[in-house]
């Protein structure tokens, strides 16, 4: 028995190690453009909220739907019509944070398809600006050497 | 008189609910685990055509200019007036001015101050935004597998909607 069990509890260390629960965050309809000097940052950043962007897709990949989607969880939004929505965000976050004052130390990291038009980018980027959010990262995949 | 005690074998414990309990928790970590490639990223502070902050007044941008086909693929780079084709080697070329632009050492107070705004067309894939990102903001250096960044600071000009 204690060979098998060993096994097991290396095993479950493995998946404990490997196992990352930020990237719950990431929604899988999004396909990231990759990059070779995308690199995290080096210092974690104090707080962020990721925004997805992509297309409904067919399972052949095609579009279901030419205009792009902003995936929050269980609703799909324009990005016309996102503007609500961010209030109602910020609103919750300064509750939860009530001494935060003016001004918004939240990174939006977004995180968009590569076929999304850059204009839509950023009128999202625009309508974070107007609610008060200043930093902003765009998210692309690590380029791993081939 | 007393009588001598035998010896009672131990008994073995029980590792049944033990071996139930870790094969729950390894079955969970099987299923929770999601193989996923690393990402990064690239900060922009203050973009839509805002400064990013500490550029001096007598310093203008770099300013390139990506322009799109009518599917929104890459018709091509112009880094200020000149053109400078829509393929990889358009980038690699982006790259090297970049660099020349900061007086070929990055790092140096030039490349800190320097701010590269880009002006794409609106239906322009994001994907070649950050392909232009990146040939903007550095190169991976082989030999040493570090990345090797030229300046920080990437704005946008405001959006170029379509007409109508």
């Amino acid at each position: 028995m204690t060979p098998m069990i060993d096994c097991v509890f290396q095993l479950i260390t493995f998946f404990m190690l490997v196992i990352n629960f930020e990237s719950t965050q990431a929604d899988e309809r999004v396909k990231l453009p990759d990059s070779e000097i995308a690199r995290p940052p080096k210092v974690k950043r104090e707080d962020e909220v990721t925004i997805n962007m992509g297309f409904i897709r067919n399972k052949d990949g095609s579009k279901r739907v030419q205009e792009p989607l902003v995936f929050l969880q269980g609703e799909d939004i324009p990005v016309p019509q996102m503007m609500p929505r961010i209030k109602k965000d910020l609103q919750l976050y300064r509750l939860e944070h009530p001494d935060m004052g003016k001004s918004i130390n939240t990174t939006v990291k977004i995180r968009s398809d590569s076929e999304v038009p850059i204009g839509k980018v950023q009128e999202l980027i625009k309508l974070y600006q107007e609610a008060g959010y200043d930093k902003f990262a765009l998210q692309a995949m690590e380029k791993t050497e081939e | 008189m007393r009588r001598k005690r035998e010896a009672l074998p131990m008994p073995k414990p029980d590792m049944t609910p033990m071996i139930d309990c870790v094969f729950q928790l390894m079955i969970f970590f099987m299923l929770t685990l999601k193989i996923v490639a690393a990402e990064g990223n690239f900060d922009i502070n203050m973009p839509i055509g805002m400064d990013a902050g500490g550029t001096p007044a007598d310093q203008q941008p770099l300013k390139v200019r990506l322009v799109a086909d009518q599917a929104g693929n890459l018709a091509s780079v112009q880094l200020g007036q000149r053109n400078l084709g829509n393929d990889e080697r358009a980038f690699a070329q982006l790259n090297s001015e970049v660099l020349r632009a900061i007086g070929g050492q990055p790092g140096n107070q030039l490349a800190k101050e320097m701010e590269v705004e880009i002006d794409a067309d609106y239906n322009l894939h994001y994907t070649h935004v950050i392909s232009t990102i990146s040939a903007c903001m550095g190169r991976y250096d082989e030999r040493t597998q570090q990345v090797i960044r030229y300046i920080e600071k990437i704005k946008f000009a405001p959006p170029r909607r379509p007409a109508g």
